[in-house]
């Protein structure tokens, strides 16, 4: 079989702008109100708890040996229990883009045309993302790549350009939050994106197999760590932890606060920019993972055709998901966390428990 | 028709149907672009808002013609954003919010507490949080916005642009963004400022083309001292000593020029170029005391004393002077701040924080008490580096 693929750079690409997507304009503000002015601590810990993740991953899919996670449930428990595990974790992965793409309608209807109806914003988003899947993960890892350079551009001007308006103070004084707090606060960027990232175990089957596959992995959600480091840093610097936590998306609040010379002014489209790029990947890849997941799970030799009638109804989960803004704050707060960690986590872990009885008793009856 | 024309009619038709812009796209000519807003409270309690919105056909157009450059609507309501929507029964145009300049709190509403008019301007999308806040020190704001202003078409653009001047090279007042002053007004340790808006002469003749027709215009706007606040309250206000004195504590001050009197009767004043401080805090015991170092560097700039420049001592008798001078500014600002109006806005409660934060824990909460007593040791360092374009004093004795 003549199975498309994209080499592991470009698999890094992917990854850093999963990694950012969504992240860089939610995650501050919940770090910031739990955490205070150590919220970059927080998010240390929670790039350090994501490295260890992405190596469980890793792990995880040493062990699939080129099978995507949903044939590999099948391969180890079998077609009814095996097809039960992937119905949870391709459950996982729908509704987490559902809530990617309502993320793009919320931002949009708070910050930039609050009176356009969310279907209309989701409709258009969805139907580029779908074009997306259906030219496949080769045409989604090249576009990553022309992608790249504009978000890194992009980035750099966002951090020159606000240098002048940071203040140390607003950091200081360090460590003053208990590590209840800190460690509170970086279970959010836990959640997003690191135990997001089990859905990579759908796309990384199609990286072209090389030594550097694991490395770009790695890699690449450090580099996307980095940025969201970055970024949650800029806002404390810039807006003071209290501003960070009141607003609802603070970096483009920072964004609104670049003024250059008196006349470089209004540049906060541009953190609209980095976010729809961004997003553009994270939400491709987790559409093209459910609807390939969907299409193993159901024997169909070509996902294509679950494109469109998996978007049906993806806008309509995207519009019921949750009923406004704050329901959504505390289901991100309370609810996500465990959700993610079952999904993320534990599933992954009982399947790579299975994996090695049955890779062992394989090479048993060798 | 053939496959490719077809597939291009089709690709045409459905770029048509979605190229078409916004949702609800705004022409231009539909929108009435405000750029300052007076917000006060009137006797019945409801929000007073005062628009001031640009007549595009008298700002950019080759000959004008006698109309205003701007127009100013007034209306009330029982919140500001109900206030704003209903100004549509009086203006012909929507009102476009982002790309005020100036907002101008009532003395009223700034005695009452501000907090709850912040909350819509933070809120509303269509805010950009470039815009100057200032309180109306002897007039409503209604009179305020709709005075005219010579030199700049603007008012609004004349105020900001006075603001920004008047920061740079004057170091007096402050010009304050809604950020800052919401992150001021809710951090504890800390209290907010705005600068003041003056209205110089008649009412009645500001509001008139009149008062731009003359080259010395009989009414004018100009940015008065410091407004301190305690909370969201307007406490009272600074002079403008003390004003000047503020803004070398939080180290605002970027050029100025600091006037001392010397043995002879005579003034000389040293152009100040650059400016910086640091406050730091420590504990002696159970209170905390707080010192400030304000460096400064400038150059002599009108030298009327009898001192001889050319020579390293007077060029030391000068710094000494300066120093002496720029402590004085500074213990003015910090004894009003601590008796006359208890209200700690140079963030010395902060630094209490930042230094000594387990101390701070306990002290957080009687802070308005602690701070009326703290005690703050200024340092002043002044550095005179050059003497402009003559190298001794001019006087007549040749």
């Amino acid at each position: 079989m003549n199975q498309p693929a994209i080499s592991p750079r470009q698999f890094m690409f992917i990854v850093i702008f999963f990694t950012i997507g969504s992240s860089i304009l939610i995650v501050p503000s919940p770090i910031a109100s739990a955490a205070k002015h150590d919220a970059w601590v927080s998010v240390l810990l929670s790039i350090l708890v994501g490295a260890s993740l992405v190596l469980f991953y890793i792990l995880v899919w040493k062990s699939l040996k080129g099978k995507s996670f949903v044939q590999a449930c099948t391969f180890v428990f079998g077609a009814w229990l095996g097809r039960l595990f992937s119905f949870f974790y391709l459950a996982f992965l729908y509704i987490l883009s559902a809530l990617v793409l309502r993320n793009i309608g919320d931002f949009m209807t708070t910050q930039i045309i609050p009176e356009t109806p969310l279907t209309f914003i989701h409709l258009f988003f969805l139907l580029v993302v779908i074009v997306g899947c259906y030219l496949g993960v080769e045409s989604i890892g090249r576009s990553a790549e022309i992608f790249m350079p504009w978000m890194i551009l992009l980035f750099l001007f966002l951090i020159f350009s606000i240098t002048p308006q940071m203040n140390m103070d607003h950091l200081r004084p360090f460590f003053d939050s208990t590590s209840k707090e800190i460690i509170d606060g970086s279970t959010v960027m836990i959640g997003t994106p690191y135990l997001e990232m089990v859905a990579l175990l759908m796309v990384i089957p199609y990286v072209k197999e090389s030594p550097k596959t694991a490395h770009g992995w790695f890699i690449g959600s450090m580099i996307g760590g980095g940025f969201l480091f970055l970024i949650t840093i800029l806002s404390l610097l810039v807006l003071g932890s209290d501003l960070t936590s009141l607003n609802a998306y603070p970096t483009y609040n920072v964004a609104e606060k670049i003024n250059i010379a008196g006349f470089m002014e209004g540049l906060e489209i541009i953190i609209a920019i980095i976010w729809m790029i961004t997003i553009f990947f994270k939400l491709t890849v987790l559409y093209y993972a459910s609807s390939v997941g969907i299409a193993q799970f159901l024997n169909i030799d070509n996902h294509r055709i679950l494109l469109l009638p998996l978007g049906m109804g993806m806008i309509v989960l995207s519009l019921v998901a949750y009923p406004d803004m704050a329901y959504y704050e505390n289901f991100v707060a309370d609810t996500w966390l465990p959700y993610a960690v079952t999904h993320g986590f534990l599933l992954p872990l009982f399947l790579w428990g299975g994996l090695q009885i049955k890779n062992r008793a394989q090479k048993n009856t060798l | 028709m053939n496959i490719p024309t077809m597939r291009a009619v089709v690709s045409a038709m459905i770029c048509l149907a979605m190229l078409t812009g916004c949702w609800n796209s705004r022409e231009l000519d539909e929108l009435g672009i405000a750029v300052a807003t007076g917000i006060d409270k009137n006797d019945q309690g409801e929000y007073l808002i005062t628009v001031q919105v640009i007549n595009p056909s008298e700002v950019a157009t080759e000959a004008p013609t006698t109309r205003p450059p701007v127009s100013t609507y007034t209306i009330t309501g029982e919140t500001l954003f109900e206030a704003f929507r209903k100004l549509s029964i009086k203006t012909p145009r929507k009102i476009y919010l982002s790309q005020m300049r100036l907002v101008v709190i009532g003395e009223s509403l700034a005695e009452d507490g501000i907090m709850p008019a912040l909350d819509f301007l933070y809120r509303d999308h269509e805010f950009r949080p470039s815009y100057y806040i200032t309180v109306a020190k002897n007039a409503s704001v209604e009179n305020i916005l709709s005075v005219l202003t010579p030199y700049e078409k603007i008012p609004a653009n004349k105020v900001m642009n006075s603001i920004e001047n008047a920061e740079s090279h004057w170091g007096v007042t402050t010009g304050v963004h809604i950020d800052t002053l919401i992150s001021k007004i809710r951090s504890p340790g800390e209290e907010a400022v705005l600068g003041g808006l003056l209205l110089n002469g008649e009412e009645d003749v500001g509001n008139r083309m009149s008062n731009v027709e003359q080259a010395d215009a009989p009414t004018t706007l100009e940015l008065d001292e410091t407004a301190v606040f305690k909370e969201d309250r307007l406490a009272g206000w600074l002079t403008e000593k003390q004003s000047l004195g503020f803004n070398f504590i939080t180290g605002e001050v970027s050029s100025t020029i600091v006037t001392h009197p010397c043995e002879n009767g005579e003034t000389s004043s040293v152009e100040l170029l650059r400016s910086t401080s640091s406050i730091s805090a420590e504990m002696d015991g159970d209170t905390p005391s707080i010192s400030v170092l304000i460096e400064a560097e400038g150059n002599i700039g009108e030298m009327n004393c009898d001192i001889s420049i050319g020579e390293p001592e007077g060029i030391d008798q000068i710094n000494l002077a300066l120093e002496e001078e720029i402590e004085t500014i500074v213990q003015s600002a910090i004894v009003a701040a601590q008796s006359d109006f208890e209200s700690d806005i140079f963030g010395f409660g902060q630094a209490v924080h930042r230094y000594e934060k387990n101390d701070w824990k306990t002290l957080e909460s009687e802070w308005d008490e602690v701070f009326k007593d703290v005690r703050v040791q200024v340092d002043v360092k002044a550095e005179v580096r050059s003497r402009g374009n003559s190298s001794r004093q001019i006087d007549k004795k040749g």
